[in-house]
This record gives structure tokens, sequence and C-alpha cells, in this order.
């Protein structure tokens, strides 16, 4: 019975190495993550500062101010909403059109997929900045030398323009990154079935959309998927561009919580709002995961 | 078919001189960013898109002064350091475990482990703060880069899980029955087999701390002995918006580390970010 023993010892040692090996990533984990969440979704149940020493329990309180409030939050998330949609759209479709051509043979392929994925590694911060300055200072002078009217516009200061200002910055920022995700999908396409399809008498539209597309499949679902919650997310680039204006037109969702917890130190009210938008960002992705599953069972 | 040959011929280079054109308006931005950081004040204002008509490097030195460079780099540095180090380490011996390891404990461990990928940092950001402070972890440079590991085990756990499967067990348990321990079978041999994937998870999280912005704005934006370089960036392009020449400078100090990393290691960058996203 010795061989049952050491067994015996064997199996509670790896019991307690696997406890000991994971432990300091699990109480990491609760400590940054589960135990501040779990404490806003009590803080969004009361009213407090942040200073005062005992918060206020005052139930729901705080989502009905979300409803019946001054109404900041509810244009945030539409303002969110709206930008999420433009910049999915537009980095899905400009990256997959970028990456079908960058996937040909051309003699630069190397170098033009260096400089489309540039501004991906820069902070999202200075790209904003950058921006700032060419949507004013660059714009202007290329008004004078070129005379194209479009430069002449308002870009950051018109209620109206802005919008599409801010979703033009966040594409640029991020559009290298899909295309280089959609040239690895592109990459694993058999070539034989394209050519099977010219064979077939496929013209160069219908291999796209009927053969190529399918093939990309999850590809698109995992460029869908991320370019949705990061668009959802999007904050450093609006502060550093807009700052949430002009007359509080570009405040997102985030932007949004971080105005009503660190500038007007309502903490309570914050909480609240940061857990309403965590359940739409949930709410979201299952949807679109939902979505995408159905198609692929429906084929 | 010769005629074809030539029509497809005359096809590439058509896209190629339109991707040319394209890419090179596309970074523009970042060419003007970078010539507008050699002119003096004068010219910035006069004329933007204009080459400098003498190259000086006086913004550089004044900038570099004002804005503490290179203790905001050394702090960079060290925040990224403790960040990335730790992450991989902890992440790749627990994912271990866990994926050789199929118990109910591990499995619920991993979901545990892997589930905040899900929650947005900004849901929680208000209330870490306290936290953070009544845990001493705010306010400094090595808290912060603590605090990351926080934030990044989840995706390097899942990362690291989802490689595991394709090491053959033969190897771990073979070393185990020469009784070889837990720890020394998987610092010797399993840590070396997962340098591909580990290269991986150092370019996503060196790229994502060197130029986070939220996090180190909660935790140590207080005083300037421990402040990062985008945060820096932040608050002396904020003062300097109408000293341009002063902005841009501190512009491309800011985003030149990333550029000369990218440059250098630009094939595992490119790899990196294309396995993440698609393990993630």
């Amino acid at each position: 019975m010795a061989g049952g023993e050491v067994n015996a010892v064997k199996s509670s040692r790896d019991r307690i190495e696997t406890v000991a090996y994971t432990l300091p990533c699990l109480a990491l984990v609760v400590l940054t993550i589960y135990l501040p969440f779990a404490l806003s979704g009590y803080y969004s149940l009361t009213k407090w500062n942040g200073i005062a020493r005992d918060p206020v329990f005052i139930g729901l309180g705080n989502f009905a101010a979300l409803l019946h409030g001054d109404g900041s939050f509810v244009r945030a998330l539409v303002f969110t909403g709206e930008y999420a949609a433009l910049s999915m759209v537009a980095l899905n479709v400009g990256a997959l059109a970028i990456a079908v051509a960058l996937a040909k043979e051309l003699k630069s392929r190397n170098v033009l997929r260096s400089l489309f994925f540039v501004p991906y590694i820069l902070s999202m911060t200075i790209v904003g900045f950058i921006w700032q300055f060419i949507f004013s200072k660059g714009f202007e002078d290329l008004y004078r030398v070129t005379g194209l009217a479009f430069l002449k516009l308002s870009w950051l200061g018109d209620v109206r323009i802005v919008f599409y200002s801010v979703v033009l910055v966040g594409v640029w920022q991020a559009v290298g990154f899909y295309v280089v995700l959609y040239i690895a999908g592109l990459q694993s396409i058999p070539t034989e079935i394209l050519e099977a399809a010219v064979v077939d008498g496929a013209n160069g539209p219908t291999k796209f959309f009927r053969v190529t597309l399918p093939m990309l499949s999850s590809s698109i679902v995992t460029c869908v998927l991320l370019s949705m919650i990061n668009s959802l997310k999007v904050f450093d680039t609006i502060l550093a561009l807009t700052k949430g204006g002009p007359a509080g037109s570009t405040y997102s969702a985030t932007l949004e919580i971080y105005r009503e917890a660190f500038q007007n130190n309502n903490y309570g009210l914050g909480s609240a709002k940061s857990l309403v938008f965590f359940l739409i960002v949930l709410t979201l992705t299952v949807f679109v995961l939902r979505a995408f599953r159905g198609r692929e069972n429906a084929r | 078919m010769s005629g074809i040959a030539r029509r497809r011929r005359l096809g590439l280079i058509a896209l190629e001189t339109v991707m040319v054109i394209a890419a090179l308006l596309y970074i523009y931005p970042i060419f003007l960013m970078f010539i507008n950081s050699l002119k003096p004040f004068g010219e910035v204002v006069s004329d933007v898109i204009a080459l400098p008509k003498a190259v000086t490097l006086q913004n550089y030195v004044d900038v570099v002064d004002r804005m503490r460079y290179f203790q905001l780099f050394s702090n960079n540095v060290i925040i990224t350091a403790i960040g990335v180090t730790g992450i991989v380490a902890l992440a790749s011996l627990a994912a271990y475990v866990l994926e050789r390891r199929r118990t109910r404990y591990a499995k619920l461990a991993y979901l545990v482990i892997i589930t905040p990928m899900l929650i947005p940092f900004q849901t929680f950001m208000i209330t870490l703060l306290k936290v953070m402070t009544v845990a001493h972890l705010s306010g400094s440079t090595w808290g912060l880069g603590i605090q990351y590991w926080g934030f990044g085990v989840p995706m390097a756990v899942f990362i690291y899980f989802n490689f595991m499967n394709t090491i053959p067990r033969e190897l771990d348990e073979s070393a185990l029955m020469d009784g070889a321990t837990t720890f020394r079978c998987f610092r010797s041999i399993i840590f070396p087999m997962l340098k591909t994937i580990t290269t991986t998870v150092v370019v996503l999280d060196v790229m994502w701390i060197w130029n986070d912005f939220l996090l180190p704005l909660l935790m140590v934006n207080g005083r300037p002995e421990t402040k990062t370089l985008v945060l820096s960036a932040y608050t002396f392009v904020g003062q300097f918006n109408t000293q341009w020449h002063y902005a841009m400078t501190a512009m491309v100090l800011t985003v030149l580390p990333s550029i000369v990393i990218f440059v250098a290691l630009q094939r595992n960058i490119v790899q990196g970010v294309v396995a993440g996203a698609i393990k993630g």
C-alpha cells in the first residue's frame, strides 16, 4: 500500500501547488477588478461625494436621476452609440479595402502595411493632439495653398461637423490594426479555392462577395466585435481633441462617467452611470456574438 | 494571353500608385508634427506645411529640460518593466497548472481569472481609486506597475492557456517522473517552449502600458516625480497649446520611443498583435 500512500501525498501536494501557483493571479484580479466592481455596485445605490466618510443609502435614486435628470448621460450614450456605429462601419469597410489591395503582389506592400500601422502604435492622447493641430493650423494653411473648400470648415467648432471629425480621428488611429487582421485572414484563404472560382467563370466582384468574403467570416467576427467594444470605450482621443466640446456635443459615455465622478464629485451617480454603461456593453457584445453565430448555423 | 498579362500588370501598377499616394496622405499628419518640431515659433505660426528653413534642435533642448524628459522616461521604463515582468511570470505559471490540472478548482479559478476581459475598465475606475489608495498602491511608480499585474493577467492567462494545449503533456510528465518539482519542470522545460507566445504577450503589454493614459491619470498624476510620459505630455501640451513649436516637440518626444521600438521589432509587433487579437 506504499504506492497508494505516495500517490495520496503526491495528490495533496498537487492540490496545494495548484492553489499556490494560481493564488497570486486570483488575488490580484480580485483586488484590482472584482472588489472595485462590487463596490461600485454598492455605491451606485448611495449618495456619496467621495470625501464624506459615510455614503448615504438612497436606493435606486441615482438610476431614477439618470432618466429624469439633465439628460447629459442619455445624450452621452446616444453620442457613443452613433460614434461606435459609424466607426465600426468605417473601420471594417476601410480596413477590408486596404487589406485587399495590400494582399496583392505590390512591390511596396511591406512598406505600405507598416505605414498604415504606424498610428496604431502611437498614444491615443497624442493622436488627439496631432489632429487638433491639423484641424486648426494644418487645414488653415492647406486651404491657403490648395483652395479646397472643405479645409475651411470649422472641424472642431461646429456642432454638426465635430462628430465626423472625432470619428475620423478614431478611425485614422485604429484602421491599421484591422488591416493587419484582415490581411492575415486573406492569406489563410487557400489559393486553389480562388482559382477554382475563376475557372468557374466568376469575375472580380462575384469572386470577392461569393468566395472571399464568406471565407473571411471568422476575421470579420473578430474585427466587428473588437471595433465595437473599443469604439464604445473611446476616451483618450476625445479628451485630447475636444474635451467633450463644443457645447458638450462630444461627451462619450466614459468621459461622462469620468466627469461625473472626478469633476462633479458625484461618486454615487457616477457609479450608477458606469453600471448602466457596463450592462449596455455586455448586452451588445452578447447580441453581436449571437447574431454571428446564428448566421453561421443558418449556412 | 500576353495581352491579359500586360493588362494585369498595368492594373497592379495603377493600384500600387494609388496605394502609395494614399499611404503618404495617411501619415502626413505625423510628418507635419515632425517638421514643425524642428522649426522656431515664428515659422510654425507663419507656415505649417513648409519645410523648416534651417533645421533647429533648440525646441528639443528646451522641452527636454522643461518636461523633465529623462525623469519621465525612466518612470515609464520602471512602470512598464514591473508591469510586464509580473504579468508574464504570474500568468504563465498560473496558466500552466490550470491547463495541466483539470480539477474543479482549476476550472473555476480559470473562469474567475479570465472573465474580467469582459469588464470595461471605466466601469469600476471610480472605486478602484479608493481601493488602491487604501492598499497603498496609488501615488507611486512601483504601485502602478503592480496594479498592471491585475489588469494584464486575465488576457495573458487566456493566451498562455490556449497555447499550452499545443505543448505535449509527455514532456513535463516524464520530467516529473524523474523527480523534478512542478516549479522546476515549469521553469526549465515549459517556460522556454513558450517563447513565441511570451513575445506576443510582452509586445501587447508593453504597447498598452507604455501608452496608457487613464490609469496613470487616476493614480500618479499628483506629483511630478511619479508622472508618465503621456500624462506629462497631456499637461504640457495643454499649457503650451498656443506655443505650437513646444507642443509639437513634446508630442514627438512622447511617441519617439514607440516609433523606434516599432521600426526595430516590426515583425514581432505585427505578428504579436495578430496572435493576440485572434486568441483574445
